[in-house]
């Protein structure tokens, strides 16, 4: 690779084999005090939440408060436009039917709560769609998504880079690869 | 020779020796080999019936619902008989995925995937009806959505109809959205197994960049689990709904309390159904008899048993209901016009299909018999097409007032809209089976870890030839 | 009226010269300069420009319709500028006249918007309707407007203009008269118009050789025959069912809303009131009539046996009435068996016992005979429900036994020209006369007709006939009264009338039909005729012209030898040839509202069929639609079988007017099969010996009604005088709100309601044409009928009871019943049928999107949809028939009854404009404005005082399907029957 420029952010990476090995790495890894961890796996790590100390996810509450304004708007709506706006006698049906109003809220109420979480959780918490990171620079990587466990320890300054690969050999670390950030 | 051991447990869930490697291999190869003749064969019949469909389609549109068999009384029949069979259709795949996951079901991951792809195919097919079937389509398309219009008039939110618009398009959203949450992780690993440029760049696209980050997994689980816990009552919700399509009404034959657990019923034993008839072909031809096994079969063939008895008490108590209120119109559908009417043929298909052909799954050599699965399979669906079609067009032949009663006979539209949406759905299908993985990659690799950790002795067993 | 317009006309004879179709412009000529020659004749101006301003509008629609044939000034004869006061447009003008079938008028009102006449309906004024109108007289309006019509003066179907006709005729004129016309024969329809008799005369004194015949495929010769046998000359009988107790229907259609029974049904109805002293009808008759399926009593017999039986019954009545004493011997002479013979005795005894309330009718097909012993019997009984008058026709001998005699002439080559005017001889003439081959051989014939048909191809000259909304004349009603004729609009596409046709052998072929009728009247009362004649036209007829009752000899002797001739006794299978309830004898084939009309007995729509009885049917081992050969001394006719419950055993009825194949009724032209073959110069209507052989082949049958039974249900409720009162207690359940979880909407202005009595109801139809042409409903034809998509908004349901073999039979209109709590509003997902504040259930088209959901939901079924574009291809003339105050639905929207919310509107405005309220009978709908037995009543629910709200609180009083809680606002009136206790 090119001469790395100042400023801009290298990845170390370490990969494992084995799924067991990468969270054992990971906790190890954050003991040592190693600063912007993050684990890759072809599938949800049992552990790894505890390993990195993630904090607890935020998506059920944006779920709960969309879904419940879809229902309440879903309600509104029909009690607006059958009972305010457009009131007429339709087959001796009270104006405002609150049982038959029942089906249309719970609809929008899901539907709500479903585009946030798909959205929010895409957008927002994942932070897609995002087609480059620097940790695509390593081909090998490609096996995140396969059959092997990566950590990457982010940093931005070319004087970490040794230390942190020193411990990532130490934790174990299959294959040791440093990317830099392409602009 | 069998172990005791082997006696004792169940099938395995994934059967042969694997690592994650190998199961990209396996379950990716049918992606990256060339498609074979047998592939493009269907494709050519699918094509085929999507260009009748688009004829017949186009024939209704420009010269009205006439070149259907409807009259006056019977308003409804093909359109919307197609229209709850495909709806119905569309639950097993989000039931499976959504209902099987919080039930912590494991035998779930190999067929989600695929399940929910037909239930996506399936909704799209039964959407055509409802607009197609109306008078004026080109109107019914957007003046059944709430938008302030210039004639100052808004839906009427007492009509089931306008629940079914806000139901069926709230459920293909959720299921949509479901489905591809759980492909983005598998669309990376083709990303990442792809050999060519373009395929690389296309998946890489669609998996929206996706590195499985173990941030991202943290909020993609709980994710993924909210999504399956809103789409099981969706799933009830939906089909609910359409039930009181005909529920709400005052027609003998459709005015009936137990509609709405009868029809979800129905619609999971035609899923699974459906399921079945579509996975057994396509695993072996496929090669997934390591992932789909007989125990996935099996399991299936359970459920279609149970919901096939919900659906035979459903039959039950119509008849019991209509003979018990001693009311004259209820009782001349059920015990007249049904079994003796121009349609008796149909009423006994239904009974026969729907009730007796389910029981001979009790039996576990029927279970683990491929062939007597998949003909039991193909005729549920043949039955439930029939019950919908008695329920609709038997009801309204023979109403309140005799002068009223009429026959029906379908148009060469009304068969080439079914036939057609069949093709169009196999097209779908096929394409899908050829450019998408048709089983959860990452979910089976879990999975397999899970089993790998928790029972390496079965593993070593499996390994012997 | 503004002269300056009359130039118009003028301006536009060059425009005759124009190029492409030069004979129909010229046509056009001969039928457009009226106005100018009616100024010529000093006519008041109110009158005349009235007249012809009407007729300019019509011609601005005519040639607005014409595009290509006119020259565009034409088009603005008619600046609304200028606007004579009473034409505004958007407000209907209505007009008396008068429409003929077989010669009789019935007086008609006629609705014309914008000049062109949109709806034909009965003149409450007149003797002959009393405000109600037949099936043929309004349907009429439809053929006005067919652009099938035969527009063009032809000779050897080369087109001619109308005066090289007129030239032609001339010259013939002259060379007939050298032989005194010997060979000139006029063959004219039945007629009883004075003008046309003064042509006659005025004819013959010209020719003095010549001859007029009179012909008529449904004659009422025999009526006339019997006449003469009774009391040595022709009379008719003028029936007064009001006065009727009991009444005994020998094979005569009395309640069938055909020419010469709409009076009769108004009368009828009043003796079907459980509350007033309520008349007995007895029926004897082969194939189930309307007459029939009203009749409390009714005996099915082979069409040989109503003699018989007329006799056999006279015979018994001789035991009784002393003044008949001599006819005794009859009562052994024709015998009859038990069933028969208990019906006779009671029906007897009955007849006595009513006296003065007594009356026996015999139908026009029955032998002189029959009329003869009806008389006796009448005579003797001293009826005061038959009276006596001369006949209102010319010829009263208008059967096949004139047309034999002429045909005789024709073949002898004794006539060298032929004027047909009757309506299409060739076609309806009997078999054996073979009358087109004759007619080939004249050497000169002229064909006057309506459309191009079967005789058209065979005559010389073929002249296009006006239509009766396009003409001038006068006529007389059944009973005399002298009825005008006039035209609401300009000829849409030229042609002759019959007396411009004889007046074109008089050498006035340029003298119009107006100035002959004119001129005629003012001989009638030459002082202030133009007065008179004023009120004449407005009234459309003159006050007391009707013919004097009279009360000759019965000549007992004549007709108790007569009686005493041997009759062969019935044997073999018979045929029964009757006049279709559509098409009459095939006059209105090409009336598309009339084929799509259900036929009150089969329902069966667009053909005629083999209707059989069920006990037949199964003889001969066939089913609805299975194809038969009926055979009689001739080649067999083939049509499917219809079984028809009530039918008499071992005969086929078979209806006239089918089998079409003029070159100009495209429509008509294969529906249904020609009975001619089955036609005999001796026995047109019935006859023994008939072949029926099963050809094995099937053919669907276009019937609006599938199923037949009740099922047991509470639906169409009949009873008997006896069990009324239980009846009415069982009754209190099934009206009155029900029991409902919503709070009734209250509805404080009007609450517009209906009711129907199914006592007055008769089955007749009419209300279907009103409904039909009122609101603008489609014709879906005969495959829209067997896929069960027919259109009308009102429907006539007819449910038999009982035996097969001698049902029970009950009508029940059944249109939209605006429930107040409606099913089929709260399915609806885009609003597009809601309540109005008055209480009407409305459609709105325009929001409609079609998901029939409604339709599915509505528990009555009268909701209709639009599957196709059904009026898509109309071209300009047939849009003119339209009602402007109703929307044409388009493809894809439901429709149905709207309780005729036009109409209710228009009052509205009316009644604000007048500065009152809306008063009971203000809003009459249009179902209810042509009963002809008043069963449909319309109005406001909340007025204490109207007709309907008092009706609607009648005991007799149901809603249907009242478990339902729609809450109809129609409600129905229970039947009530009145059968002999004898023959209970």
């Amino acid at each position: 690779m090119s001469e790395p420029v100042k400023g801009l952010k290298r990845f170390v990476l370490g990969e494992f084999i084995t799924p067991e090995a990468c969270v054992d790495a990971a906790r190890k890894l954050r003991v040592s005090g190693v600063q912007g961890l993050d684990a890759y796996s072809p599938y949800p790590l049992h552990g790894i939440d505890e390993a990195l100390e993630l904090p607890r996810s935020k998506v059920p509450l944006v779920a709960l408060i969309c879904g419940v304004g879809g229902a309440a708007s879903g309600y509104l709506m029909q009690w607006w436009m059958n009972a305010v706006n457009y009131p007429i006698n339709v087959g001796n049906r009270p104006m405002h039917g609150f049982w038959t109003n029942i089906p249309i809220t719970f609809e929008c109420g899901i539907l709500g709560a479903v585009l946030s979480i798909f959205f929010g959780s895409v957008f927002g918490f994942f932070g897609l769609p995002k087609p480059y990171h620097p940790v695509f620079e390593s081909e090998r990587f490609r096996t995140a998504s396969l059959d092997r466990f990566w950590i990457s320890a982010e940093t931005d300054s070319d004087e970490n880079v040794p230390g942190l690969e020193e411990s990532f050999r130490q934790v174990g670390a299959h294959k040791i690869h440093t990317v830099v950030e392409n602009v | 020779m069998a172990t005791p051991r082997q006696m004792l447990e169940p099938e395995p869930l994934i059967t042969g020796h694997h690592d994650d490697g190998t199961l990209n291999k396996t379950l990716l190869q049918f992606i990256w080999n060339k498609a074979g003749r047998g592939w493009f064969a269907l494709l050519f019949v699918g094509l085929a019936g999507t260009g009748l469909l688009s004829a017949a389609v186009a024939v209704t549109i420009a010269k009205g619902i006439g070149t259907w068999g409807n009259n006056i009384p019977i308003g409804w029949a093909f359109g919307i008989t197609n229209f709850v069979w495909w709806i119905g259709i569309g639950h097993a795949g989000t039931l499976i995925s959504a209902v099987l996951l919080l039930f912590q079901q494991k035998w779930r991951t190999s067929i989600n995937r695929f399940a929910e792809a037909m239930t996506l195919f399936a909704v799209m097919q039964a959407g055509l009806f409802p607009v197609l079937h109306t008078g004026r389509p080109w109107f019914a398309l957007y003046w059944l959505f709430p938008y302030p219009s210039t004639n100052h008039i808004w839906p009427q939110f007492k009509s089931p109809l306008m629940w079914d618009v806000f139901a069926v398009s709230t459920y293909f959203i959720t299921s949509l959205l479901f489905w591809y949450l759980g492909l983005i992780p598998d669309l990376a690993s083709l990303r990442d197994s792809s050999t060519s440029k373009r395929a690389r760049i296309v998946y890489g696209v669609f998996a929206l960049g996706w590195r499985g980050s173990a941030r991202h997994w943290h909020h993609y689980k709980i994710a993924y689990l909210l999504l399956a816990g809103l789409a099981t009552p969706l799933v009830l919700s939906v089909h609910t709904i359409v039930s009181w399509d005909f529920a709400v009404s005052i027609l003998p034959g459709w005015h009936t309390t137990v509609f709405p657990p009868y029809f979800v019923a129905g619609a999971v034993f035609s899923g699974f159904a459906m399921v079945l008839t579509l996975i057994i072909p396509a695993r072996k031809f496929m090669g997934f008899k390591h992932v789909v096994t007989l125990r996935h079969l099996d399991a299936m063939s359970r459920v279609l048993l149970c919901t096939g008895l919900i659906v035979a008490y459903g039959y039950l108590m119509e008849h019991f209901a209509a003979w018990y209120s001693g009311n004259e119109f209820e009782s001349h559908v059920f015990f007249s016009s049904r079994p003796h009417g121009q349609f008796w043929w149909a009423y006994y298909l239904q009974m026969f299909c729907n009730v007796a052909v389910p029981q001979v799954f009790w039996f576990r050599r029927a279970r683990k018999n491929i062939a007597v699965l998949w003909i039991g399979s193909v005729l549920v669906n043949v039955g439930m097409w029939f019950e919908r079609f008695n329920i609709i067009v038997t009801s309204l032949q023979q109403d309140f007032i005799p002068s009223n009663w009429a026959t029906f006979s379908p148009t060469w539209v009304d068969l080439s809209l079914y036939v057609g949406t069949i093709c169009f759905f196999g097209t779908l299908f096929l394409l899908f089976l050829k450019f998408i993985p048709a089983i959860a990659l990452s979910e089976v690799k879990e999975i397999r870890h899970e089993m790998h950790s928790a029972e390496p002795m079965t593993e070593l067993e499996g390994a012997k030839p | 009226m503004p002269p300056l317009k009359l130039p118009v006309f003028q301006d536009s004879a060059p425009a005759e010269g124009d190029g492409d179709r030069p004979w129909r412009s010229l046509g056009e000529k001969a039928s457009r300069p009226e106005p100018s020659r009616e100024l010529g004749e000093q006519a008041p101006p109110l009158e005349a420009s009235r007249r012809s301003v009407l007729q300019m509008l019509g011609a601005s629609a005519a040639f607005a319709t014409m595009a290509g044939c006119f020259k565009p000034p034409d088009e603005k004869i008619l600046p609304y500028t200028k606007q004579p006061p009473e034409v505004t447009p958007g407000i209907p003008s209505h007009y008396a006249t008068s429409s003929t079938l077989d010669g009789r008028a019935t007086g008609l009102l006629v609705t014309s918007n914008e000049g062109r006449p949109t709806k034909i309906d009965g003149s409450p004024e007149h003797s002959s309707s009393g405000g109600g109108a037949g099936v043929l007289e309004q349907a009429a309006l439809l053929s006005l407007y067919d652009p099938q019509r035969s527009k063009v003066f032809k000779y050897k179907s080369q087109p001619r203009s109308m005066h090289d006709f007129l030239a032609a005729t001339a010259a013939n004129g002259k060379s007939l008269q050298q032989t005194a016309g010997a060979g000139l024969r006029f063959l004219m329809e039945p007629s009883s118009s004075p003008l046309l008799l003064r042509m006659r005369e005025r004819v013959l004194e010209r020719y003095p050789k010549a001859k007029f015949v009179t012909w008529s495929a449904i004659p009422l010769q025999r009526i006339h025959d019997g006449g003469v046998l009774a009391f040595g000359a022709p009379y008719d009988t003028r029936l007064d069912l009001s006065k009727a107790s009991v009444v005994c229907s020998l094979d005569a259609d009395l309640l069938s809303a055909m020419p010469g029974t709409i009076a009769q049904m108004r009368q009828w109805a009043e003796k079907r009131d459980p509350e007033n002293p309520m008349g007995r009808l007895y029926a004897v008759e082969t194939n189930l009539t309307v007459t029939g399926m009203n009749a409390d009593h009714r005996l099915r017999m082979k069409p040989s046996q109503v003699e018989h039986f007329g006799l056999a019954l006279l015979g018994r009545l001789a035991q009784r009435v002393p003044a008949l004493a001599q006819y005794a011997p009859l009562a052994s002479k024709y015998e009859l068996d038990a069933a028969q013979s208990r019906f006779a005795n009671a029906l007897a005894k009955d007849l006595v016992k009513a006296g003065k309330g007594a009356l026996v009718a015999a139908g026009p097909r029955q032998p002189a005979m029959l009329h003869a012993a009806a008389h006796a019997i009448n005579a003797a009984l001293q009826s005061d429900c038959a009276k006596l008058a001369k006949p209102v026709l010319h010829d009263t001998d208008a059967g096949p036994r004139a047309l034999l005699s002429l045909t005789q002439e024709m073949r002898a080559g004794a006539v060298d020209t032929l004027v047909i005017t009757a309506w299409n001889p060739v076609y309806g003439a009997p078999f054996d006369l073979n009358f087109g081959k004759a007619l080939s051989q004249v050497k000169s014939s002229v064909y006057r007709s309506l459309y191009e048909d079967e005789t058209s191809t065979r005559a010389g000259w073929t002249l296009p006939a006006l239509h009766p909304l396009e003409t001038w004349g006068d006529a007389r009603a059944h009973d005399g009264t002298v009825s005008f004729v006039q035209p609401l609009i300009a000829p849409l596409y030229g042609g002759m009338t019959e007396v411009e046709v004889l007046a074109s052998f008089l050498g006035e072929g340029d003298r119009t039909t107006y100035t002959q009728l004119r001129d005629y009247w003012r001989t009638k009362s030459p002082d202030a005729f133009e007065m008179t004649w004023e009120k004449w036209l407005a009234d459309g007829f003159i006050d007391g012209t009707a013919t004097e009752a009279e009360t000759p000899a019965v000549k007992h002797d004549a007709i108790l030898a007569e009686a005493n001739k041997a009759r062969a006794a019935a044997s073999g299978v018979e045929i029964n040839i009757v006049p279709d309830y559509k098409v009459w004898d095939g006059r209105f084939a090409n009336n598309a509202w009339l084929q799509e009309l259900p036929d009150p007995v089969t329902k069966t729509t667009w053909e005629n069929h083999a209707r059989i009885s069920p006990a037949f049917a199964a003889k001969l081992g066939v089913e609805n639609g299975d194809l038969v050969d009926l055979g009689l001394r001739g080649p067999p006719a083939q049509g499917p079988v219809v079984i028809e419950p009530g039918h008499a055993d071992d005969c086929v009825t078979v209806a006239m007017g089918y089998g079409r194949s003029g070159p100009g009724e495209e429509l008509a032209k294969g529906l249904g099969f020609d009975t001619a073959t089955l036609r005999h110069s001796d026995t047109p209507w019935m006859d023994t010996g008939l072949t029926v052989v099963v050809t094995g082949g099937k053919s669907p049958i276009a019937q609006t009604q599938e199923h037949h039974s009740m099922e047991g249900r509470l639906i169409a409720v009949s009873t008997t005088l006896a069990r009324l009162p239980k009846a009415k207690e069982r009754l209190e359940e099934e009206r009155g709100v029900p029991l409902t979880y919503h709070q009734p909407v209250a509805y404080p202005g009007h609450r517009w309601g209906m009711t129907i009595d199914l006592g007055k109801c008769t089955g007749c139809n009419a209300c279907m044409v009103a409904c039909q042409s009122e609101n603008n409903i489609s014709v879906t034809g005969k495959d829209g009928v067997i896929r069960s998509r027919e259109m009308h908004w009102i429907r006539v349901d007819r449910y038999f009871t009982g035996d097969e073999n001698d049902p029970g039979v009950v009508f029940q209109p059944l249109m939209c019943v605006h429930c107040e709590s409606a099913p089929c509003e709260y399915v609806c997902p885009v609003n597009a049928t809601v309540h109005s504040d008055e209480g009407l259930n409305e459609m709105v088209y325009n929001r409609c999107v079609g998901t029939r959901y409604c339709s599915n939901n509505c528990p009555y079924k009268v909701r209709r949809f639009n599957f196709f574009n059904y009026t898509g291809n109309f071209s300009e003339t047939e849009k003119m028939v339209f009602n402007p105050d109703v929307t044409v639905r388009s493809r894809g929207v439901m429709e149905k009854c709207t309780y005729c919310v036009q109409r209710i509107e228009r009052m509205r405005i009316t009644t604000r404009v007048q500065e009152r309220a809306m008063r009971d009978g203000d809003v009459v709908t249009a179902c209810q404005q042509a009963c002809p037995s008043t069963a449909i009543v319309f109005g406001d629910l909340n007025d204490e005082t109207s007709k309907v709200s008092k009706l609607a609180r009648e005991e007799r009083r149901y809603d249907l399907l009242h478990e339902l809680g729609t809450r109809p606002r129609t409600g129905y009136l229970a039947r009530v029957m009145n059968p002999n206790p004898e023959l209970a």
